[in-house]
C-alpha cells in the first residue's frame, strides 16, 4: 500500500503543479504578445465609427472590463479570483452572454463525443494491433501498411471524407450540428434519435484516425512481450496458447494506458478541428466562432478549459494505470 | 557512414517512404518550370470550375474547320443535352397522357425523342396540372425540337449598324485542339476564388514543407539543446530543464499554439512566424528523448577519456556525444516536421493561418474551401488533394522514420 | 541397476534462421537416466545444450524444429505424440523445465498464484482454486518458501526468491523428469546456494524422479548430479560419473574443459590450467569428420574424414574419439 500511496501522492502533486503552470500561461501568453487585446477589440467594435468619443468610451469600457488599466500582477489575481468564482467574463459575439455560459452548454457535447471516441478508437487500435502481432504473416502485411496510411491521415481530411461519402453522396446521415436544427434540446424520443444520427459522422472519424496509431504501437509492443522469457516458460509448463495470448496482450496493453495519457493533448487537437467541420456544437466549434468573431474573452475561456479537461484525462489515466499494472508499485518500492 | 547508410536505403520502409516524399519534392520544383506565374492568380471569374481542359470558344469558331462524319455523333449529342431529369419529365408527361411506354427503353434517348415530338401537344389540358407545370413542359418541348432541328449556327460579327457573318457552324464541323489559339488545361479545376488549384496546391505544399522544416528545426534545436544541457550537465539545470519539459508535455501544445497564434494577430501572423510558434509548442519530445539518450553516454569511456584530456564542453559534446544521438535526433526531426505540417493545417482551419495574401498553404486551401462549402457543394478537386497530399506528406515522412528506427533500433526488426 | 525414467535416443532438432538456413544444434545425442539419478551436461556456451533441453520436452515452436529420435519417459515414448497431448498431459506432469533467465521467467503482471492455477488447470480442468491453494501453500512450506509469496506479483520478488519461486512451479505437478538449464548461473553465490540446496531436497523427498542439470561450471555439476555428459556442437563426446569426468577425463575436448577450470578438491592442485584455443564448428554445415578436430592438440589427417561413432568403455563410460582410451590416458600423463 506504501508504493500506491507514494505513487498517487506523486500524481496529484504534479497534477496541481501542472494546473497552476496552465492558468499561468493562460494569463501570460495573450499579455506578451505585442498587440493590445483592448484596442484590437475597440477597433473591430468601433468599426464604421467617427465619433473619437464614442470610440474612446468603447476603449474605457473594455479596458474596464478587462482590468488592463490595472497593473499586471493586480490582474492576474483578479482573473484567478474569478476563475474559482466561474467566472469567465463576457462574451463579445455573443454579447450579454456569459462565457461561463456558453462553455458549459458547449463542454458536454465536446466530452460525449470525444472521450468515447478516443477510448473506441484506443481500444479498436489495441485489437487490431494485437491481431496483426500475432497472425503476422498476410493480415500483418495487409493492416499494417493500412493502419500507418490511416494514421496519416489528418483528423479533418478524416471528417471531411466521412462528410462527403456519408452525408453528402450516400445522404445516410446528417451533413451539420449535433441535433436537427428544427429542434429544441429536450428530452424527447425523437430530439435522442436525433442527436445519435449526428453523433455518428463525428464519433467514427475520430475513432479511425486514432486506430492506426495504436495498433501501430500495440504491434510491435505485442510482438516484444510474444519473444519474452516468460512465453516460453508457460508454455514448456502446459499453458494453452490461447492463455498465454492473453497475458502477453495484457502485458501489452498496460503500457498503452500511459501511451494514450501522453498523446491524448495531440488527439483532442485533432478532434476539435474535426467538431469544426461537422459544425458539432461542441468545444471546438465554440472555439472557430470565437476566433472568428475575435471574441478574446471566450477564446481564453476555451483554451484553459481544453487544457484543464486534457490535465484531468491524464491525472485519471496515471491513476487508473497505476492500479492495474503492478509493475508501477514494484517500481515505487524500489525507489 | 557508408555502411550505416546503405543500411537505412536497404529497409524496404524507408526506401518506400524516401520515394514518396522525394516524388513529391520533384514535383513542387519541375512543375512551376511548366506552368509558371503567381499561384494565386484568379483566372476565373465564378468559383469552382471543373476539372478539365478549356478551350476559347471565340477562338475555336473562327478556327480552321474540319468534316467528321461520325456515325455516334447525333445520339452523344442529344444525351449531352437532354439532362436526367428533362428525361424523367418526359416520362413523367408520357404516364399523365396514358401513352404506352412499354416497349420504348428509357436509356435510348432518339427513341424517347421520337415519341415525345410525335405525341406532345401543348393544347392538351391535364387535370390538376399547375400553370408553372405547364409552362415547364412547353419549354421542355422548345428545347427538344431544337436538338431535332437539322440547322446550321452563324456566328455573326457586329460592324457598324449591321451584323456580318463571320462562320458558319455545322453539326459535322471538328476544330482540332491543338489549332485554338487560347486552350487551358485545369487538371484540378479551380478553387471558390476562381484560382487554378494544381498550381496553388504545388505551391501550397511547398510552403507547408518549409514551415514543417522550419517548425522542426526550431523544435529540434530547442530541445537538442535543452536534453544536452538536462542530460549532460545533470544536477540543477537536469531539475529545473526536466520540470519546465514535464509540464508542457502535459500541456497540449495545439491549445499554446491558438493561444499564441491569436495574441500574436492576423497581420504579424506570416508563414515564417507560424512555422516558428509551432517549433515553440512542440520540443517536448525531442528534449526528453535526448536527455534520455545523453544520460546513457555520459560515463561511457570515450566519453571519460575525453574528459580527463581536458577537452572544453563544447568539443566533448561535437565528438563525443553528438554523433552517437544523431540518429535519434534525425528521427525526431522527421517526426517534428510532420506534425508541424499537420499543426497549420489546423491552425489554419481554425483561421489562425499564416496571412493570406502572399502564398498559400495547405491548411489555407482546406479552410477556404470549407469556407465555400466545396465538401457540401461536390467540388471535391478543391479540397480532396489537400487532403490527399497533407496525408501522403505524413505518410511518407513517418514510413521514412519508422525505416530508421528498425535499423537502429535492432530489437524492433522483423 | 535401477528403473530407467529418461531415455533419449538419437535425437535431431534444428533451427531454422529467418533466412531459411538450417542450424543442426541438436545432432544424434542418446543417453538415460535411471530413477533417483541426476546427470549433468556441461559444454562451452554455443555447444547446444540449451538446444538439447528444450528439444527434451516434445513440444516445439520456431524457430527450433524436430528432425528425428526418441524421447521415452518411464516407458512413454512421447516423440510421436501430438503437440496438443504432450501439452496436456506431459508437460509439467512428466517432464518439467527450468529456465535459463528465471529473472523474467515469470509473467510480471500476474500472482504466483493465479499462475499456478494456470498451470494446473492446463492439466485438469476441473481443479478447485481452493485446493489448489492449499497445495501450493504446503508445497512451498516444504520447499522452505514464505507463504506470502504466492500473492506477490513477480516483479516484487528478489532475484533468488524469484529462481526459487520458478524452481517451486515447474515441480508443483511433481514432474517425473525435471530438466534445470543454468538454475544458478545468474545469481550470487548465497542464493546459489539455496536453489542447488532446494534441488537436492526436491530429489530426497520425491517430488521429482530424476534431474537433467545443464550448466557450463563443471566444479557444480560435480557436487551436483552422479553423472557427468559434456557436449560439443550438438553431439555428446563424452559421459561417466561425476568422479571420473572430473579426475579422468579421456576425450581431448573434455579434458582440456577441465584444464580449463579450477576445481577446489585435493588432487587436483598442481595441474595448469590451459584454455581450448579456436571456436566451435558452424553447425549449419557440420563438419563430416570429428567435430573437434579443428580444435584438438591430437587430431590427424584421419580424425577430419572420418565420422566417429559413440565408444563405450569402463563402467558404462563412453566416449566419441578416434584414439584408443589407454593411449589418450597416456598422452595426458606425460604432458
Amino acid at each position: 500500500m506504501k508504493g500506491y500511496r507514494k505513487y498517487f501522492g506523486k500524481k496529484i502533486l504534479w497534477f496541481i503543479i501542472t494546473f497552476i503552470a496552465a492558468v499561468i500561461l493562460n494569463f501570460v501568453l495573450p499579455r506578451l504578445m505585442p498587440a493590445d487585446p483592448v484596442s484590437a477589440i475597440t477597433g473591430k467594435m468601433a468599426s464604421g465609427m467617427t465619433d473619437a468619443t464614442a470610440v474612446q468610451e468603447i476603449y474605457k469600457r473594455f479596458e474596464e472590463e478587462f482590468g488592463t488599466n490595472k497593473p499586471l500582477i493586480t490582474q492576474f489575481f483578479i482573473f484567478v479570483r474569478n476563475l474559482f468564482r466561474g467566472d469567465l467574463g463576457t462574451s463579445f459575439s455573443q454579447y450579454p452572454r456569459k462565457v461561463s455560459d456558453i462553455i458549459s452548454s458547449a463542454i458536454g457535447w465536446t466530452v460525449a463525443l470525444q472521450l468515447p471516441a478516443i477510448l473506441v478508437g484506443w481500444l479498436l487500435g489495441n485489437i487490431l494491433g494485437a491481431l496483426a502481432a500475432y497472425i503476422r504473416k498476410g493480415f500483418d502485411k495487409v493492416l499494417l501498411p493500412i493502419a500507418l496510411f490511416l494514421s496519416n491521415v489528418p483528423a479533418f481530411g478524416m471528417a471531411v471524407t466521412l462528410l462527403v461519402i456519408f452525408a453528402v453522396k450516400l445522404k445516410v446521415a446528417p451533413i451539420a450540428g449535433g441535433y436537427a436544427f428544427d429542434m429544441i434540446p429536450n428530452m424527447s424520443w425523437r430530439f435522442i434519435k436525433s442527436v445519435i444520427s449526428h453523433y455518428q459522422l463525428p464519433f467514427w472519424s475520430i475513432v479511425l484516425v486514432s486506430i492506426g496509431g495504436q495498433a501501430i504501437g500495440m504491434r510491435s509492443m505485442s510482438i516484444y512481450e510474444l519473444n519474452a522469457d516468460y512465453v516460453k516458460y508457460a508454455r514448456f509448463l502446459g499453458i494453452k496458447d490461447r492463455k498465454i495470448v492473453g497475458y502477453v496482450f495484457r502485458n501489452a496493453m498496460l503500457p498503452q494506458v500511459t501511451g494514450l495519457a501522453l498523446s491524448i493533448g495531440t488527439m483532442i487537437g485533432g478532434a476539435l478541428v474535426a467538431e469544426i467541420i461537422f459544425s458539432y456544437p461542441g468545444l471546438g466549434s465554440t472555439m472557430y466562432s470565437a476566433v472568428t468573431a475575435a471574441d478574446y474573452p471566450l477564446i481564453s475561456a476555451t483554451t484553459l478549459i481544453i487544457t484543464i479537461m486534457v490535465l484531468i484525462v491524464t491525472f485519471l489515466l496515471d491513476i487508473i494505470y497505476g492500479f492495474i499494472d503492478p509493475r508501477v508499485k514494484a517500481a515505487q518500492f524500489d525507489a | 557512414m557508408k555502411n550505416t547508410l546503405r543500411q537505412v536505403f536497404h529497409s524496404s520502409k524507408f526506401l518506400t517512404g524516401f520515394l514518396i516524399f522525394a516524388a513529391i519534392l520533384l514535383t513542387m520544383w519541375i512543375y512551376p518550370l511548366f506552368n509558371p506565374g503567381n499561384p494565386l492568380e484568379m483566372i476565373g471569374v465564378g468559383t469552382f470550375a471543373q476539372p478539365g481542359t478549356y478551350f476559347s470558344l471565340y477562338d475555336a469558331a473562327t478556327t480552321r474547320t474540319e468534316t467528321l462524319r461520325l456515325p455516334d455523333a447525333d445520339e452523344k449529342r442529344i444525351t449531352n443535352l437532354v439532362s436526367d431529369a428533362d428525361r424523367a419529365a418526359m416520362i413523367e408527361w408520357f404516364g399523365l397522357m396514358e401513352i404506352d411506354v412499354s416497349e420504348v427503353d428509357a436509356t435510348d434517348i432518339d427513341a424517347l425523342l421520337d415519341l415525345w415530338l410525335e405525341h406532345y401537344d401543348p393544347s392538351v389540358k391535364i387535370k390538376g396540372m399547375t400553370q408553372a407545370r405547364r409552362n415547364f413542359f412547353k419549354r421542355l418541348d422548345k428545347n427538344l425540337r431544337q436538338i431535332r432541328a437539322a440547322d446550321t449556327l452563324l456566328v455573326m460579327h457586329q460592324e457598324e449598324e449591321e451584323l456580318v457573318e463571320k462562320a458558319r457552324i455545322t453539326k459535322t464541323d471538328y476544330v482540332n485542339v491543338s489549332d485554338v489559339a487560347n486552350v487551358k488545361r485545369l487538371p484540378l479545376g479551380t478553387d471558390n476564388f476562381g484560382r487554378d488549384v494544381l498550381k496553388e496546391l504545388v505551391s501550397a505544399t511547398g510552403t507547408s514543407i518549409v514551415i514543417g522544416l522550419i517548425a522542426g528545426t526550431v523544435a529540434t534545436l530547442i530541445g537538442l539543446t535543452l536534453g544536452l544541457l538536462a542530460g549532460y550537465v545533470g544536477g540543477l539545470a537536469d531539475d529545473i530543464i526536466m520540470f519546465i519539459t514535464n509540464i508542457f508535455t502535459v500541456i497540449p501544445g495545439f491549445v499554446l499554439l491558438i493561444l499564441i497564434s491569436y495574441s500574436i494577430g492576423q497581420d504579424q501572423r506570416g508563414a515564417s512566424v507560424v512555422a516558428i510558434v509551432i517549433g515553440l509548442t512542440s520540443w517536448t519530445w525531442t528534449a526528453r528523448s535526448v536527455r534520455s539518450q545523453v544520460i546513457s553516454l555520459r560515463n561511457r569511456d570515450h566519453v571519460n577519456l575525453s574528459k580527463l584530456s581536458g577537452h572544453s564542453l563544447f568539443r566533448i559534446i561535437l565528438t563525443d556525444i553528438l554523433p552517437y544521438i544523431a540518429s535519434y535526433v534525425v528521427m525526431a526531426f522527421i517526426l517534428q516536421v510532420s506534425s508541424g505540417i499537420l499543426a497549420e493545417a489546423q491552425l489554419s482551419l481554425l483561421g489562425l493561418g499564416p496571412k493570406t495574401t502572399v502564398t498559400p498553404t495547405l491548411g489555407l486551401m482546406m479552410n477556404w474551401a470549407m469556407l465555400y462549402s466545396a465538401h457540401t457543394n461536390g467540388s471535391w478537386w478543391a479540397y480532396f488533394p489537400v487532403i490527399l497530399t497533407i496525408t501522403l506528406i505524413s505518410f511518407s515522412l513517418n514510413l521514412m522514420n519508422t525505416g530508421l528506427d528498425q535499423v537502429f533500433n535492432p530489437t524492433l526488426r522483423d | 541397476m535401477g528403473k530407467v525414467i529418461l531415455e533419449v535416443r538419437d535425437l535431431k532438432t534444428k533451427y531454422v534462421t529467418r533466412f531459411h538456413e538450417s542450424v543442426y544444434a541438436v545432432d544424434g545425442v542418446s543417453f538415460k537416466i535411471e530413477e533417483g539419478k541426476s546427470l549433468g551436461v556441461a559444454g562451452e556456451s554455443g555447444c547446444g545444450k540449451s538446444t538439447l533441453a528444450l528439444s527434451m520436452m516434445g513440444y516445439y515452436f520456431p524457430p527450433l524444429h524436430y528432425i528425428s529420435g526418441d524421447i521415452i519417459i518411464d516407458g512413454k515414448n512421447i516423440s510421436g505424440m501430438d503437440p496438443d497431448t504432450v501439452r496436456k498431459s506431459i508437460l509439467g506432469t512428466e517432464i518439467s523445465y527450468i529456465p535459463q533467465a528465471a529473472m523474467n521467467a515469470l509473467n510480471p503482471t500476474q500472482k504466483i498464484i493465479r499462475f499456478l492455477e494456470d498451470v494446473i488447470h492446463a492439466h485438469d480442468a476441473k481443479a478447485d482454486n481452493k485446493e489448489i491453494r492449499e497445495r501450493a501453500e504446503a508445497r512451498f512450506a516444504e520447499l522452505g518458501l514464505p507463504r506470502d509469496v504466492l500473492d506477490k506479483h513477480a516483479v516484487e520478488l528478489s532475484g533468488g526468491m524469484k529462481q526459487r519461486t520458478v524452481i517451486a512451479v515447474s515441480t508443483i505437478l511433481s514432474p517425473k523428469v525435471l530438466i534445470a538449464d543454468e538454475p544458478s548461473s545468474a545469481l550470487d553465490v548465497t542464493s546459489q546456494k539455496m536453489v542447488i540446496k532446494m534441488m537436492r531436497e526436491l530429489m530426497e523427498k520425491g517430488y521429482i524422479k530424476s534431474m537433467l542439470f545443464i550448466t557450463h561450471e563443471l566444479p557444480l555439476l560435480y557436487n551436483v548430479t552422479d553423472d557427468i555428459m559434456v557436449m560439443y556442437a550438438g553431439q555428446i563426446v563424452e559421459r561417466g560419473t561425476a568422479k571420473e569426468m572430473v579426475f579422468d577425463p579421456i576425450h581431448p575436448y573434455s579434458h582440456g574443459l577441465m584444464g580449463s577450470i579450477l576445481v577446489p578438491e585435493a588432487g587436483t592442485r598442481g595441474s595448469t590450467l590451459t584454455a581450448i584455443p579456436g571456436t566451435p564448428p558452424n553447425l549449419k554445415k557440420p563438419p563430416q569428420g570429428c567435430r573437434f578436430a579443428e580444435r584438438c592438440r591430437y587430431a590427424t589427417e584421419e580424425c577430419r574424414y572420418h565420422a566417429i561413432a559413440d565408444k563405450p568403455f569402463g563402467d558404462g563410460r563412453s566416449y566419441r574419439c578416434l584414439m584408443s582410451v589407454d593411449k589418450l590416458r597416456e598422452v595426458y600423463e606425460n604432458e
